[in-house]
């Protein structure tokens, strides 16, 4: 239930979620949940929150869920969802979205009403590893704001500062920027805008304003992105070139979203191929395959050194 | 078959008998995972007591461990998913010193699915793995849309799956099952001939050959060209194969092909089917097998029938037959 469903009714879904901490203990769950509200947020952007019923684990930034419309669904399978925010309100766990309604399975869930329940599973995939020391650069591109809004507010909750990069196209698609301010307002973090026709903030990319503001920065830097895939490639390589580490939220057409399918492959890099085949019977369950790693449970964050970016898609 | 005459007095559900037997393996109920929609059952462990269904076939496994296929891997069309995985997989050694005593330690019923692009590959799995006590049965994978040699399309003549099922029976004493494509002019010619090289049951059907086109880059909306189809838009199609190859053979058929519900699964059994396979809805809700097997039972408990085994090949094409008949007396007005 991404935003890039290009075709109504024959939804590419795409995972917009996230090299992280090891794979946990499988905690995914298939529940109810409720619509609490749904509001506008601008360029055709929708706000969406949900309560999840007792036993839903809180989802970190970097996650996903699978979401699920009930019957009857115009499209069959679950959409991957990237969580934009999990916090709890009277002890119940309430859990953010942001997406735009372009494809039909999008429109429909634009249409539920405060009170109707959807079916979503997770929380799935290996998020942002946030604890990791050094200055926190959070870079987002476009709609790929979503989890980084949530990694803003767990940087918060743990009183660490942070830099927020957010770039579009036009100052018009900075969907969410309000959003990403309220999270930056205490503590000193600081959200720097970049634009590609120069209509808000730094004219040009983000690789273009982090290569400005880097030399300012206390070191080591460490990234968390999110956006479109060519915009990750060049976070990637800025900072593997730069010495900076990288954790870059990928997105997927998925089937399942939890392992089994096989179905989101993103192409290894020759350096983890490596480790995989040295790892070889002693590597987790669900790993082994030295090409390709799995979106949904190898990811959706990755390392930049993890991927080839060649071969990204 | 006196099932459908007078209505019974419904039954108390866990009063239903629900095991049948598939060769010299009895399932304790007709519900199976399909192969490659369950990974090695240890994924859903945690939300499914794999102890409960009637078993699990694992993700396909060949002699050397498969990356699989270049993205995209998936893709959604009307009521049903395109899938191009090709048979990415852990590989013979990995599967059995790792997958399968993580499935007896949950004990599961196992049915270990095998490929190969030759019989000689069929061969060394079932040399390998033939004798495994955590096996309850064997499918081989006669049917793979997705991959470039050793696929469905290989498969589908009928005089070498008889030759190599011939070749394999003697290396397991545990059931052979094949996987058969739908893709084929008769599948009760592939279906006898498993039957004549001694297979002990039949897999009917795998997912159907399939693609889909996106316009604005006049590319697939696969890696490959072609895919395999599957989920609810298969089902009508995937019931008549399994009900054709049921008709042509005497031994038992498990029945795939968009099963999502009770219902779903009680069609494939009416039309011949010992078990069925429950498969893409797994990736819609992962209890999905549990739900199957729970509305099938009390489907039969309703209905009064005490054993699934009554069921089993209990529509007969007659009446079917005869309302076509009558429909073209009327000028084709049904």
């Amino acid at each position: 239930m991404t935003t890039r469903e290009r075709v109504p009714g024959r939804a590419t879904a795409r995972a917009r979620i996230a090299t992280a901490a090891p794979a946990a203990r499988r905690t995914w769950r298939q529940v109810r949940a409720r619509v609490v509200s749904q509001r506008e947020s601008g360029a055709s952007f929708r706000w969406l929150e949900l309560e999840l019923p007792a036993g839903f684990v809180a989802p970190v930034a970097g996650q996903f869920v699978q979401l699920l419309l009930e019957f009857p669904s115009p499209v069959l399978l679950p959409r991957p969802m990237s969580v934009a925010s999990a916090r709890r309100v009277r002890g119940k766990l309430r859990v953010g979205f942001l997406y735009a309604a372009v494809g039909a399975g999008t429109r429909a869930l634009s249409e539920l009403p405060p009170g109707a329940s959807v079916s979503v599973t997770g929380p799935l995939g290996r998020g942002y590893p946030l604890s990791e020391p050094g200055t926190p650069v959070l870079i987002a591109g476009g709609r790929g704001v979503a989890p980084l809004l949530m990694a803003a507010d767990e940087l918060a909750r743990s009183r660490r500062r942070c830099e927020f990069v957010f770039g579009a196209r036009t100052g018009a698609l900075l969907i969410g920027v309000s959003e990403a301010r309220t999270r930056l307002s205490r503590g000193g973090s600081r959200l720097h805008l970049a634009t590609d026709d120069g209509s808000r903030g730094f004219e040009g990319d983000v690789v273009g304003l982090l290569t400005k503001l880097a030399p300012k920065l206390e070191r080591p830097l460490v990234i968390h992105a999110c956006g479109p895939h060519g915009m990750l490639a060049a976070v990637a390589r800025w900072a593997m070139a730069n010495g900076a580490r990288a954790h870059l939220a990928m997105e997927s057409v998925m089937a399942c979203g939890t392992g089994v399918c096989r179905g989101c492959p993103l192409p290894r890099s020759g350096e983890a191929r490596q480790r995989v085949l040295a790892e070889g019977a002693a590597a987790a369950a669900l790993k082994g395959n030295p090409e390709w790693a799995m979106c949904c449970t190898d990811g959706p964050v990755f390392e930049s050194r993890e991927l080839d970016w060649e071969r990204v898609e | 078959m006196s099932y459908a005459a007078p209505k019974r007095a419904a039954l108390a559900p866990e009063r239903i008998d629900l095991s049948v037997r598939v060769g010299s393996l009895t399932l304790r109920n007709p519900i199976l995972t399909a192969s490659g929609t369950f990974g090695y059952g240890d994924e859903y462990a945690h939300v499914i007591d794999l102890a409960t269904i009637g078993g699990v076939v694992t993700k396909t496994v060949t002699v050397k461990p498969r990356a699989g296929n270049a993205p995209q891997r998936v893709a959604e069309t009307a009521s049903g998913m395109l899938n191009s995985i090709g048979l990415e997989n852990v590989g013979l050694e990995r599967f059995r010193d790792e997958k399968l005593p993580r499935l007896k330690q949950l004990e599961a019923t196992v049915i270990a699915s095998i490929g190969g692009e030759t019989p000689e590959e069929l061969e060394t799995l079932l040399r390998a793995l033939g004798r495994e006590p955590g096996v309850g049965a064997f499918e081989v994978n006669f049917s793979c849309p997705n991959v470039a040699a050793g696929g469905a399309r290989y498969w589908a003549d009928a005089d070498r799956l008889e030759r190599t099922l011939a070749r394999l029976k003697p290396l397991t004493d545990k059931p052979l099952i094949a996987k058969l494509s739908p893709d084929v002019t008769d599948i009760r010619d592939t279906a006898r001939a498993c039957e004549r090289g001694g297979a002990d049951a039949l897999t009917a059907v795998n997912t159907f050959v399939a693609m889909s086109i996106d316009l604005d880059g006049m590319t697939s909306r696969l890696g490959r060209a072609t895919g395999g189809l599957s989920g609810p838009a298969i089902k009508p199609m995937a019931l008549a194969r399994c009900w054709e190859a049921a008709g042509a053979v005497k031994i038992p058929v498990l029945g795939s092909g968009g099963i999502a519900s009770g219902r779903d699964a009680l069609e494939f059994i009416a039309a011949g089917a010992t078990a069925v396979q429950v498969g893409t809805a797994t990736f819609v809700e992962p209890e999905a097998s549990t739900r199957v097997l729970a509305e099938m039972r009390a489907w039969l408990a309703a209905n009064g029938i005490a054993r699934v085994t009554d069921l089993i090949g209990a529509f007969r094409a007659e009446p079917a037959q005869e309302a076509t008949t009558a429909a073209a007396r009327n000028g084709g007005q049904p």
